[in-house]
């Protein structure tokens, strides 16, 4: 089994993950990139899992786990993040400058 | 799959506890009495089970349980015997503001002892997804108690960035994770550290970066420079009666879970991974301490001064498992500590409150002489002054550091500490030298907040003048 292509795939999926929590300024859209590094995470478990063929199948056991995980997660940053649009009327991570230095 | 009750009887009590205070605060809404109640209780029955793990399964008996999932040794139940009564002491400062919260409070009880929980799955985890469910049940915890206080802007401002900042090292925790996985084949902490001691890995390259991001991780649950940014924003602006159990039990859990991973797991790669908790040590005590310096609020300053403390800890590290005993002692002196300065703070400035300017405590000694001598006393241990457990920390982590050949790292830290002493004397002056604005007065502490700081009081020079039983005792807080 050749898991070259899994493995580029979440690297890229982490990268854009990455990428869009730099220069995304909507707090939504940086919580949706979150979820993509999670994602890529999640691929690399299972493509590695099946790969070393791990009799205990902990590669795709852990994906379980971090999807439901995530879901919690993701709930709680929801909250957080409409309290702060509630407060504010904006969810702009830019704008969350009350406390610096 | 060899069960053991007494593996997960902590948790299991903790969870019937929040389980039936949730469901009586729903049905009869009875009252903060009852909250303290079923807090006191879970709080009690976890430290019981905890201190008869200890007895019975530290040193050479410790074993893992439920499939190689959950461990009960020296190290695991240390950490509980730390981070139960820390939750039960962070619960007791803590009272004003679950009042102030009406119908809610239930719910602050709730979670922080839900956070003691994954805080001691965290220590007590055999296998990296138990400690990965741990780490979340924690954090999510702490996010939500972060922004308890929902109308006050910076406290939510200080949630959504610790959110989205603990997110994303997860995230990275997590990849790096699965890139370990994929080198040693097994979750399992005591798999992966046989595996990397009987195999010679000939293209280490995977291991190597996931170490690297498994590092990531968990030097930004533990607050160490350079991936301290979180820390100060969300300690000023989490609510003044969150913040200490927040500051206190992160540094537990981190630190375990650090121990767990690095000394244990990591253990045969030693060589690789030193060297650059060496740095992060050593910046993070640089850092940390510099920032301090310049800061005007008290609860940010403590926040920079626990970005020094995560160095001087992660001094300790570098030595490996033999630096476990010295790092136990200096987190479970230091986490007492900064809960009660913390708690002082919420005292002085509002438990409600985020901010807490240096300005609040100026001439405080004329106006609360207790309260003042009791921050003077906690500075003072912070900066590591002889007699107080702040000092024997230093000097024990110093020692284990020395023993692992990173003598630069222990000059850094003295120095270091020397430059800290200007900070924390900074406050004592302000304190006892200069004289209160007219129209504040005495300050009311809550009874609470008193329990707490007379209890942390006591044990900081008690330990500070008779360190050896605690010393001698922690030879016994190893890990599996």
């Amino acid at each position: 089994m050749i898991i070259n292509q899994f493995l580029v795939l979440a690297a890229l999926l982490f990268s854009i993950g990455i990428y869009g929590v730099l220069v995304r300024r909507n707090a939504v859209l940086v919580l949706l990139s979150i979820e993509l590094m999670l994602t890529a995470v999640n691929i690399n478990l299972v493509a590695f899992g099946s790969y070393i063929q791990d009799t205990l199948r902990s590669g795709q056991v852990f994906a379980l786990f971090v999807i439901t995980v995530a879901a919690a997660e993701v709930g709680i940053g929801l909250a957080i993040v409409v309290l702060v649009f509630r407060n504010r009327a904006s969810a702009n991570v830019d704008e969350l400058d009350l406390m610096r230095w | 799959m060899n069960m053991n009750l007494l593996a997960v009887a902590p948790e299991v009590i903790v969870v019937v506890a929040v389980v039936a205070l949730l469901m009586i605060d729903v049905q009869w809404r009875p009252g903060p009495v009852w909250w303290a109640i079923a807090a006191a209780m879970g709080i009690a029955g976890a430290t019981a089970a905890v201190a008869l793990q200890w007895v019975d399964y530290r040193g050479a008996d410790a074993a893992s349980f439920f499939s190689d999932m959950i461990a009960i040794d020296g190290f695991g139940a240390f950490a509980g015997m730390v981070i139960f009564p820390l939750a039960g002491l962070g619960l007791m400062a803590a009272w004003p503001l679950i009042r102030s919260q009406g119908g809610r409070g239930a719910e602050f009880v709730v979670l922080v002892l839900i956070a003691a929980t994954g805080a001691h799955l965290m220590a007590a985890a055999a296998n990296l997804i138990m400690l990965f469910v741990g780490l979340e049940v924690f954090s999510i915890s702490l996010y939500v108690l972060a922004g308890f206080t929902r109308e006050r802007v910076d406290a939510d401002e200080a949630a959504l960035k610790y959110f989205l900042l603990g997110a994303v090292a997860s995230a990275i925790f997590l990849y790096g994770i699965a890139l370990v996985y994929a080198s040693t084949g097994t979750t399992s902490i005591g798999g992966i550290a046989t595996y990397l001691r009987s195999t010679i890995l000939l293209r280490p390259g995977v291991l190597m970066a996931g170490m690297a991001m498994l590092l990531v991780g968990l030097a930004f649950k533990v607050s160490a420079a350079p991936f301290h940014m979180w820390a100060p924003d969300v300690y000023q602006g989490a609510p003044g009666g969150v913040t200490g159990f927040l500051a206190a039990g992160a540094k537990v859990a981190g630190f375990a879970a650090m121990a767990r991973v690095l000394a244990v797991a990591l253990g045969g790669r030693i060589d690789d991974w030193a060297p650059a908790v060496a740095v992060l040590a050593a910046v993070s005590i640089v850092l940390g301490t510099l920032l301090a310096l310049v800061q005007s609020d008290l609860k940010r300053m403590l926040a920079y001064s626990s970005v020094a403390h995560a160095g001087f800890i992660l001094t300790a590290l570098v030595a490996g498992a033999n630096g476990i005993p010295d790092m136990w002692f200096y987190v479970a002196t230091y986490a007492v500590q900064v809960l009660a300065a913390f708690t002082v703070a919420s005292v002085v400035s509002g438990a409600t409150q985020g901010r807490a300017p240096l300005s609040d405590y100026t001439g405080l000694a004329s106006r609360s002489p207790w309260l003042a001598g009791m921050l003077g006393l906690l500075m003072l241990a912070m900066a590591g002054i002889p007699l107080t457990a702040g000092f024997v920390g230093k000097a024990a982590v110093f020692r284990s550091a020395i023993d692992a050949d990173y003598l630069w790292l222990v000059i850094v830290g003295v120095v270091s500490a020397v430059a800290g002493l200007f900070f924390y004397l900074r406050v004592i002056v302000l304190m006892y030298m200069q004289a209160a604005d007219e129209e504040s007065g005495h300050i009311p502490v809550p009874g609470g907040a008193r329990v707490v700081l007379v209890a942390v009081g006591v044990l900081t020079v008690l330990i500070g003048v008779v360190p050896w039983p605690l010393l001698t005792w922690l030879r016994d807080a190893l890990p599996l």
